[in-house]
């Protein structure tokens, strides 16, 4: 479950206009959200706090209950990121590792089995039509094989929250619909999934309530 | 099937993020400075303590004409009258109890003085007797011991030797001072150079140490890369440094050794043979020695993981 009551966050301490003002809204857990705006409007920033990458300037954000902004300990917050699954608008790939052991890496920083993690980094490959490219370097891929690969390594430990920016930019259609399905499907079974995008034809495919912003500010919220 | 799962990475390569080779090479030349370094203070306090502490308990007392009789004041008297020697033999006799008085043989003041003179029985110089008085532990010799000895036999000479131990300590006590001085420097180069080879590899990997960190990865274990990694770095530089300062140390320890030896029969003035050595250099500096690479290794180790985890506060 999300809460986030009059969060805003600026870049810089003492930067004049904050990049999200006063946001107030509730997703509980197992819920999925759109996210939308132009762009420019924060959703990128509003993920990256969803993401406990940056801590809200003023207000409170409570994240799979834990408040994150009544100074929590820094290891609280590990354990949070762990529980977190993002795909990021750049992939953010460890461009000298193989697509394996991107896909790897969140289950080894939390020190799961070897034979478990060689057994879902697979599957979960396979599933995402990477099955033949598990040792390539991530640099030498095309640029939707590196949005899969970052979608992978998002799922592969079946977070509790799973923030998803704009990751069908770079996928063919099919794939895309594929990927709405699992998002779906996944947020049935109880995980909460935020999905920031452009693609209106993919919002009017699975009709869900959509956070839109607006300059930093929530226009809709259609819970 | 076995995947093709690169081992353990996690994408840091720090082998190709940390200035590698020149913090090797610097940690090894500062080794090789410290195990200098410390030769040098141990050997100032092996001689030191050697010679200082031997020498304040020892007196050296000289009778020029040992063998006249006491005093020659009428020729019936000549044979009842003890010698110069054995009355000053007598007088010692009656220092505390746990002294030990020795008048050297011919052949021991021989030996003494054949560097200085040639074949010494040969000589036709007066010699005198020389009797090495030995003070038990925490003794003092009586201060008017020389007027006495002197007023009963005219001409004797006690050479007291604690002024010049008192000297020689604290040359030796300025001289461990220095020492500890150059190793704290040492010691203090030697955190700049891995703070600044952590902050460098800190900035070529910004980037992956954000996405680590984003996907949960701990200070600790993104710290312990870096430490590791320099540490490791550092116990190989701290070894090349610490063996290459071996050559010149030996060498110094081998001139050193007839000086530093405790008994006169041992100073001859051959050198001693290059397989004796081992036994030469003193046990605790050995195991100085042997430390210097772990001491290399934690300092670099305790360094990069103050560095990179101030580093991460900037992270939430
Ligand atoms: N790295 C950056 N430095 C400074 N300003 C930025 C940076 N990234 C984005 N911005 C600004 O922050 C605001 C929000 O951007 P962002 O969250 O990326 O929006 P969106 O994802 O909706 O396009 C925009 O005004 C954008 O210009
Ligand atoms: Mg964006």
């Amino acid at each position: 479950m999300i809460r986030l009551t009059n969060v805003s966050w600026r870049r810089e301490r003492k930067a004049s206009t904050p990049v999200l003002s006063n946001l107030s809204f509730e997703v509980p857990q197992g819920g999925f959200r759109w996210l939308l705006g132009p762009s420019g409007a924060g959703k990128t920033s509003l993920l990256s706090l969803l993401h406990v990458e940056s801590l809200p300037s003023d207000g409170t954000l409570c994240l799979l209950d834990k408040d994150v902004t009544a100074h929590t300990h820094r290891s609280v917050l590990v354990r949070l990121r762990q529980r977190i699954g993002m795909v990021h608008q750049d992939f953010r790939l460890m461009p000298d590792l193989s697509v394996a052991d991107n896909v790897a890496l969140p289950m080894r920083l939390q020190h799961r089995p070897e034979d478990e993690i060689t057994d879902e980094v697979q599957s979960i490959l396979k599933w995402v039509g990477l099955g033949d490219r598990l040792g390539v370097r991530a640099s030498r891929l095309s640029g939707g094989e590196q949005q899969r690969t970052a979608i992978a390594r998002a799922i592969v430990h079946r977070p509790g929250l799973i923030l998803a920016d704009e990751p069908t930019n770079a996928l063919e259609e099919p794939q895309a619909h594929k990927l709405l399905d699992m998002f779906s499907e996944l947020s049935s079974m109880g995980t909460t999934v935020i999905v920031a995008t452009h693609n209106e034809a993919l919002v009017r495919r699975l009709s869900r309530p959509a956070l839109v912003l607006e300059r930093g500010r929530l226009v809709q919220d259609g819970a | 099937m076995a995947l093709p799962f690169s081992g353990r990475k996690d994408g840091l390569s720090l082998s190709e993020a940390l200035p590698d080779r020149s913090l090797f090479i610097l940690v090894a030349m500062m080794s090789f400075l410290a195990a200098l370094t410390l030769t040098g203070a141990t050997g100032a306090r092996t001689l030191s303590t050697r010679w200082a502490g031997g020498a304040a308990q020892l007196l050296t007392i000289q009778v020029s004409e040992p063998d006249q009789p006491l005093a020659a004041t009428s020729k019936a008297d000549k044979t009842a009258q003890p010698t110069r020697a054995d009355a000053v033999l007598a007088d010692l006799a009656t220092l505390p109890t746990g002294t030990q008085v020795h008048r050297l043989t011919q052949e021991e003041l021989a030996r003494l003085l054949t560097p200085w003179l040639g074949d010494a029985g040969k000589t036709a110089l007066p010699l005198p007797a020389v009797i090495e008085v030995r003070l038990a532990e925490g003794q003092e010799a009586p201060a008017n011991l020389e007027q006495t000895l002197d007023a009963h036999v005219p001409g004797t000479v006690v050479e007291h030797n604690a002024e010049w131990s008192t000297r020689l300590r604290a040359l030796a006590q300025s001289l461990l001072a220095c020492a500890a001085l150059a190793l704290a420097t040492v010691g203090g180069i030697a955190t700049m150079i891995t703070a600044l080879a952590t902050k460098a590899g800190l900035s070529t990997r910004r980037d992956i140490i954000e996405i680590l960190h984003g996907l949960g990865a701990t200070d600790s274990y993104i710290a312990g890369r870096f430490a590791w990694r320099t540490g490791g770095l550092a116990l190989g530089g701290g070894l090349l440094g610490t063996l290459l300062a071996m050559a010149p140390l030996l060498l110094l320890f081998r001139m050193a050794a007839p000086f530093a030896a405790s008994t006169l029969q041992a100073a001859s003035t051959t050198m001693p043979d290059w397989r004796t050595l081992p036994d030469l250099l003193p046990g605790d500096m050995l195991v100085g020695l042997a430390a210097l690479p772990f001491v290399a290794a934690f300092i670099g180790w305790v360094t990069t993981q103050f560095m990179v985890r101030v580093w991460l506060r900037r992270l939430p």
